[in-house]
């Protein structure tokens, strides 16, 4: 018994701040406990959310994820700039450091960023293609409670077991069971991949989606630019995560079946784990800042009531960042010693990406050029994201150059130049898109005036947060370092860099408190088309009904909305209208991922016999998924005709 | 979760509208090929396996044989898993199937270029 409490509670989860977090989780749950009893939202929750195959009320759960994400990551980052404040300071010790800076990075990466990118996909682009669904809906719902399990699962780390501590990328031999026995690697490694297999199979489902529901008349070429990066960023998944499982499932087989892969005292190969992970890392990055831009592509058009300019040459330049996003892995272990030629070679395509991308920001400001700009929250993260995403990508090509590499390798200027591409690039864009598709996710628009506070506050604050940190690069400062002496020069810098991040901090809370406040005092979007927009989504009301569209559009032309808007072709044709069949919500996809979760749990701490509960948990409900017939619900067409009219989006 | 997915979906939004572009799968082989490539899979996968910790084979020729059995685990799943036989469209798959082709080429090659220095530098 005490055996056992000493493996779920080791020394590193009895700190006064994780016991501190432990009672905040205990009392937010028995409150979240309370509310939904107090008030019969039980069965509101199973019916209207656990179970659904909405790809809409999927996308607002992958938001709500994102956002604790987002919470839970920046609490991390707070922790950290506030240990480097000053100089020799003791607020937090070296270990504990080292797991805050582990759970940071992979939760901003795998937990906030990919899920707000999903939150997007499913909320925007099946009714951006004039679709029904995405293909595979109730796949759609596996992948998110596979996600949403691991989240939980991850999470769990810090408080029960202990947190991984190897950073985000767990190079082995810092993995190495020798080196770390514990089990927060474990959680690292067990939650990543169960997370892996949802994040693949949307992969899947997107890329179908896109290529095989689009509306009658929709070619590839007038599909809209947010469309067209869903495709290529779910191509790179499919063709890119498999690399990060492999890696992942041979340092599970090293950790807990005693193969040695990566272990260095029997010829295990550790550089062959980097080499895996960044074959999967690099396109990852793209995984991320493709939809940004996207996002962008898509703001800039409609708050400058232009059409995007150069439209065939953004999609090129899709397609050539996505090409040459393989072929750069090495940039990330220039310094691992491979030969002149091999680092030559991938400092050359690293530069490469640095010309398609500039294609990009020219287009955009090339659409924003004689257009009427307004300056909306959606417009100014676009616009703050340009000059930030530049320097961003300027610092990357001088770290492309390999001699320069050797400097900047592993300081702070790399640190300030991947949030700089990071936060400028998939964070501004993420919340670019938040504020735009706000009002079609909830029928009611986000509070303006608030927004521009968190913006301001975040933005200003980025800047001081990151700025510093290339000059703490160019001074010698590391990364990963918790403490540093007096007299190096450090310290001022370092303070600022603090300062900073209480800022971005403050500007998240702003933008928390907005929606809060938007949430109860409702301005509602009563025309489904807030903007002017010029994409089918806003052709529909705000938020959409279930079945989407009363009548799948016809498309004859890029920015199919706006032309019909300007033809004057508003409205439903009562005569057109004809039943829809939706699938019926199920149970199943929650099951999967609680069971997921419990094989998760057992692998984690070894105890197999929970493991194979969990793991027959699976394969019963993977079967039971089987032997189930197609389960449909049928709108009638009459149902469909006196909601529309209610909406008041019949024809006269 | 499903035999066939696509199938399914195909079915309930068949009834949606004849408008909408559906997944095109002409002839479904059933699910008996699926349950015999994910057999074959399992017991190449444990060959492999045994191979390597039994010490079976020559230290030689392991690399060799694994990677054969690799490839063919590879040919079942692509033939009996991603409905290679059943789409329209051949081009296209032809297309996918030599950019992947590539890829994986590419890693494996890259790899070894990459780790070379191992023999060199250490």
């Amino acid at each position: 018994m005490t055996n056992l409490m000493a493996q779920l509670f080791p020394p590193s989860v009895l700190r006064p701040m994780e016991l501190g977090a432990d009672v905040s989780i205990v009392f937010a749950a028995a409150a979240l406990l309370l509310i939904l009893t107090r008030r019969h939202l039980w069965g509101w929750l199973w019916r209207e959310w656990i179970t659904t195959v909405d790809h809409k009320k999927i996308g607002i759960m992958y938001l709500i994820a994102a956002m604790l994400g987002l919470f839970r990551g920046g609490v991390d980052a707070l922790l950290l700039r506030t240990q480097l404040a000053l100089p020799q300071n003791t607020f937090l010790g070296a270990e504990h450091y080292n797991e805050i800076f582990t759970t940071h990075g992979t939760i901003m990466v795998f937990f906030m960023a990919m899920p707000f990118i999903f939150a997007l996909f499913n909320i925007a682009i099946p009714l951006m293609i004039g679709a029904r669904d995405v293909a595979f809906p109730r796949l759609n719902a596996i992948s998110f409670w596979l996600f949403a399990f691991a989240f939980l699962l991850f999470n769990m780390s810090f408080v029960v077991g202990g947190s991984p501590n190897a950073g985000w990328t767990a190079y082995a031999p810092l993995t190495e069971l020798r080196f770390n026995p514990g089990v927060g690697e474990n959680y690292y490694l067990i939650a990543l991949q169960i997370s892996g297999i949802g994040t693949i199979a949307t992969g899947v489902n997107f890329l179908v989606t896109i290529l095989r529901l689009r509306a009658p008349g929709m070619a590839l070429m007038k599909m809209p630019l947010f469309a067209w990066s869903a495709l290529i960023t779910s191509s790179l998944i499919i063709f890119a995560f498999p690399a990060l499982t492999v890696a992942l499932a041979l340092t599970v087989l090293d950790r807990l079946f005693g193969a040695s892969f990566f272990t260095i005292g029997h010829a295990g190969m550790p550089m062959m784990y980097v080499n895996l992970f960044w074959i999967w890392g690099h396109p990852e990055v793209y995984i991320l800042v493709l939809p940004a831009f996207g996002i962008f592509s898509e703001v800039v058009a409609t708050f400058s009531r232009k059409a995007l300019f150069g439209y065939s040459a953004m999609v090129g330049s899709l397609l050539a960042i996505s090409l040459l996003s393989y072929g750069v892995w090495v940039h990330h272990f220039f310094t691992m010693g491979a030969g002149a030629v091999v680092n030559a070679f991938f400092g050359v395509s690293t530069m490469l990406i640095a010309i398609p991308t500039g294609v990009k920001v020219f287009n955009w400001i090339f659409t924003m050029w004689g257009g009427r700009i307004r300056m909306t929250c959606a417009m100014l993260w676009q616009l703050a994201f340009i000059p930030t995403f530049v320097v961003g990508g300027a610092t990357g090509v001088l770290l492309a150059v390999v001699p320069g590499d050797y400097q900047f390798h592993n300081s702070y200027f790399l640190v300030a130049h991947f949030h700089n591409v990071l936060i400028g690039g998939v964070v501004f864009g993420l919340f670019s898109g938040l504020y735009y598709w706000w009002p079609k996710m909830f029928g009611y628009m986000l509070n303006e005036r608030q927004g521009k506070w968190a913006f301001w506050f975040f933005l200003i604050g980025f800047w001081v947060t990151f700025f510093p940190q290339y000059l703490l690069g160019l001074e010698g400062m590391t990364r990963r370092i918790y403490i540093y002496p007096r007299g190096l020069g450090w310290s001022l810098p370092n303070l600022v860099s603090t300062l900073g991040a209480y800022a971005m901090g403050i500007g998240f809370v702003i933008l928390v408190y907005s929606i809060v406040y938007s949430m109860r005092h409702r301005e509602l979007d009563l025309t489904g088309d807030p903007w002017d927009g010029r994409t089918l989504e806003w052709s529909i009301p705000s938020p959409a009904p279930e079945y989407n569209f009363a009548v799948l559009p016809k498309v004859s032309s890029r920015d199919a909305w706006w032309a019909t808007k300007h033809a004057g072709a508003r409205g439903v044709a009562v005569d057109e209208i004809g039943p829809v069949a939706v699938p019926r919500n199920t149970g199943a996809p929650f099951m999967l991922g609680l069971c997921f979760f419990v094989a998760g749990f057992g692998a984690v701490f070894s105890w197999w016999p929970i493991a194979v509960a969990g793991l027959a948990g699976i394969l019963s409900l993977l079967v039971a998924g089987w032997l189930r017939e197609p389960d449909d619900h049928l709108f009638s067409a009459d149902e469909i005709r006196r909601s529309e009219a209610a909406l008041g989006r019949l024809k006269a | 979760m499903s035999r066939h997915p696509q199938e399914r979906t195909g079915r309930s939004l068949a009834a949606i509208t004849s408008a909408m572009l559906l997944p095109r799968f002409e002839h479904h082989a059933g699910t008996f090929p699926q349950i015999l490539g994910y057999l074959a899979s399992l017991v190449l996968t444990l060959a492999a396996t045994l191979l390597v910790v039994h010490h079976l084979i020559a230290p030689l020729y392991l690399p060799a044989v694994i990677l054969l059995l690799a490839v063919v685990q590879a040919g079942i799943q692509l033939g009996f898993f991603m409905h290679l036989r059943e789409g329209v469209g051949l081009s296209w798959q032809v297309a996918v199937l030599i950019l992947a082709g590539i890829v994986a080429l590419g890693i494996v090659i890259f790899s070894i270029w990459i780790m070379a220095f191992k023999s060199g530098v250490s």
